[in-house]
């Protein structure tokens, strides 16, 4: 007799977990073609994510490397409210012993070098005409290291043993007409009133990422401009880092340390208030595109979530039919698109980093950025981060489109379902 | 005692504009064992009686009672374990799972009954594909087996729940004549050695000749009730008649 008796056929019957699960793994691994549609889906949506994120977040890092590397410095020490008044008249603000405070701050293991930069106002004369400048005066040896973005658009870098010599900021040239060999005299006002000049000599002149800075700045080694202003001082003391992750934590400690009394810390974002300024513009208009390219990717996910679920009527109407509970398709649906989104999800962080790490190798020529000449290589960078939200989205789009899905074949209508059977 | 009693069920349902009647006013009842065809042409109704014997489907009125449960009120769970436990289903397009290889598609409704173990459920997997004579197909996928091979284990995925009920839409409909021959062959078969009863729909002749029991369902209403005795079939035409009457046909059903 093939029939049970009666007490068992009251008994309730459900699907383990582990059937579910069994189910939807063979789902997965044994229909290849429709795995690899949502698969493929997921995928290209994460790989996507991956490699818009870290386009975008590769411009905010060259941008800020651009600032570090031709003037800033990481972290810029001064005298409280040089940052904000200094311009006009910085022999008010002085460093009383820069020599022992760049050696102490030196001594941080996180630091690579630190130098003495002191600033004035002045005229710049060729002899006919002069423009008003912001002088510099700066260690040659240690500025060449930190400025790996300033770019020398004829003669020559300042060398160590300079000292009566000048580069001119690009602008400052045109302006004068001066180019390399020629001389120019250097007129400022001292701290008790005196005019001082000084003769130099046109060592070369340069660009930096901002047009603006080139107009006004000069150049000078640091020895020759403390003659000029008659100290023995300087204004900032410039810290830079062996990576700019660090800054903030640098930064920190310098704050507390008090490295002198009524010292004021300054990070380079602070000191170029463009860059946040600029990271905020870029962010929202990426954040846009990046809004279109998520729904892209939601809407192909979506897409063949959804296809290869509904294909699948006659099956689950078949599964519904030989007894399975409205709560175990939706279960069996779910599971086998989390799988999905999981697979895809890993595919595609391979993809994306791949593809990131290959663009990067080869390089993305860039046209300068606003308020620039200089011309740059765009890479794309993967961060942690990027990855991170890309596969939640991965993951999250796939689960969430089948929902929709698992619930409509968990509750149709059996017989109509049978009917869609080829 | 009945397996099956349908009392003036009705079945309705909407059709774009209008409403359309599948099942009008139907009376049955059939002994368990019984080898029975529902006949009609496409449109009759037979697939919805099938579907409402098969509670997959429930009538817009009237009383259905199923092995000796009464569908009516039950949860959409309950009917699933009364389908899960008590009925068989063979279809037309076979339905086998294409993933699953042919023995993973007959234990799939054993799956859900947590009082089988692995080594139980593989005992009747083993002992369903030796029944269709398909043992030596056991990992063979649906797409690598013919027709009438899907079909067999169709039927041994339909009786490894031991169901006191299988019922067949059409079952050879998508079979050569051979095929389709062979497949009657082994239900007829399993009918008689194990007294499981049997149910299908057709609109073939040859299949109703293997029957024993016939319902001739025209326009959702029965027309035709057949017993067949010693090779001859003794056929009642049914008129439309009133309601009240039709209770001594579903009589001449009987054994």
């Amino acid at each position: 007799m093939l029939s049970d008796t009666p007490a068992k056929r009251r008994r309730p019957t459900r699907l383990a977990f582990r059937a579910k699960f069994t189910l939807a793994v063979r789902n997965v691994l044994r229909h290849r073609g429709r795995a690899f549609t949502t698969l493929g889906a997921v995928a290209f949506g994460v790989a996507t994510l991956i490699l818009s994120q870290g386009f975008v977040e590769d411009i905010f890092v060259q941008l800020g490397e651009a600032i570090i590397h031709s003037q800033t410095g990481h972290i810029q020490l001064a005298h409280e409210g040089y940052f904000v008044h200094g311009a006009h008249k910085p022999d008010g603000y002085l460093v009383a012993d820069p020599e022992g405070d760049k050696a102490r701050i030196a001594t941080m293991p996180e630091v690579e070098d630190v130098m003495a930069r002191l600033g004035f106002p002045g005229l710049l004369s060729n002899g006919r005409a002069d423009l008003p400048i912001l002088g510099e005066g700066i260690e040659p040896a240690k500025e060449e290291k930190l400025g790996s973005f300033v770019k020398i658009s004829s003669g020559r870098r300042l060398k160590a043993e300079d000292h009566f010599h000048a580069l001119l900021g690009d602008g400052v040239a045109k302006s004068l007409r001066l180019k390399t060999g020629d001389r120019a005299v250097l007129m400022v006002s001292t701290k008790d009133g005196a005019t001082n000049t000084l003769d130099v000599e046109v060592v070369g002149t340069f660009q930096s990422f901002s047009k603006e800075y080139d107009n006004r700045a000069v150049k000078l080694p640091l020895t020759a401009a403390q003659e000029l202003m008659n100290t023995k001082t300087a204004n900032t003391l410039v810290v830079s880092l062996k990576q700019t992750a660090d800054t903030r934590k640098v930064a920190n400690t310098l704050t507390e340390r008090n490295v002198w009394r009524d010292q004021e810390v300054k990070m380079w974002d602070q000191i170029n208030d463009f860059y946040p300024k600029t990271v905020a513009l870029y962010g929202k208009q990426f954040g846009g595109l990046r809004m279109v390219i998520l729904l892209m990717v939601l809407l192909s996910v979506v897409n063949a979530v959804n296809t290869g679920v509904f294909e699948r009527t006659a099956e689950f109407g078949t599964a519904r039919a030989l007894g399975n509970r409205r709560r175990n398709i939706l279960e069996i649906i779910l599971i086998e698109n989390s799988l999905l989104g999981l697979l895809g999800v890993a595919a595609g962080v391979g993809i994306g980093v791949g593809l990131a790490k290959a663009i990067s190798y080869v390089g993305i020529p860039m046209p300068p950025p606003p308020n620039s000449d200089l011309p740059y290589v765009a890479l794309v960078r993967v961060s942690w981060n990027a990855v991170i939200t890309a596969s939640a989205i991965g993951f999250a789009a796939t689960f969430l489109a089948s929902i929709f899905p698992a619930v409509k074949m968990a509750r149709m209508d059996i017989a109509s379902a049978l009917r869609k059977a080829i | 005692m009945s397996i099956v009693v349908l009392e003036h069920v009705s079945k309705e349902y909407r059709l774009g504009d209008h409403m359309v009647r599948a099942l009008d006013d139907v009376t049955l009842s059939f002994e368990s064992g019984v080898f029975l065809a529902i006949a009609g042409p496409s449109g009759s109704g037979k697939s919805t009686l099938l579907n409402v014997i098969g509670c997959i489907d429930m009538p817009s009125s009237g009383r259905v009672v199923i092995a000796g449960h009464d569908i009516s009120g039950q949860t959409p769970d309950q009917l699933a374990s009364l389908r899960a436990r008590t009925i068989g289903f063979v279809f037309q397009t076979f339905n086998l799972f294409p993933v699953l290889t042919a023995e993973e598609n007959v234990e799939y409704p054993l799956l859900q009954m947590e009082e089988l173990d692995k080594q139980d459920r593989r005992e009747r997997v083993k002992e369903m594909l030796e029944l269709v004579q398909l043992g030596k197909f056991a990992k063979h996928r649906p797409s690598q087996l013919s027709g009438g091979q899907r079909q067999r284990v169709a039927i041994a995925r339909a009786l490894v729940t031991r169901p006191e009920l299988v019922l067949a839409d059409e079952p050879t409909a998508n079979l050569d004549h051979k095929t389709g021959e062979g497949i009657l062959a082994l239900m007829r078969d399993i009918n008689r050695r194990y007294k499981t009863t049997f149910i299908f729909s057709t609109h073939d002749k040859k299949v109703i000749d293997a029957a024993d029991r016939l319902v001739g369902i025209e326009d959702g209403t029965v027309r035709i009730l057949g017993v067949r005795k010693e090779g001859q079939w003794a056929i009642t035409n049914v008129a439309r008649r009133a309601a009240s009457t039709t209770d001594t046909e579903a009589a001449a059903l009987k054994r």
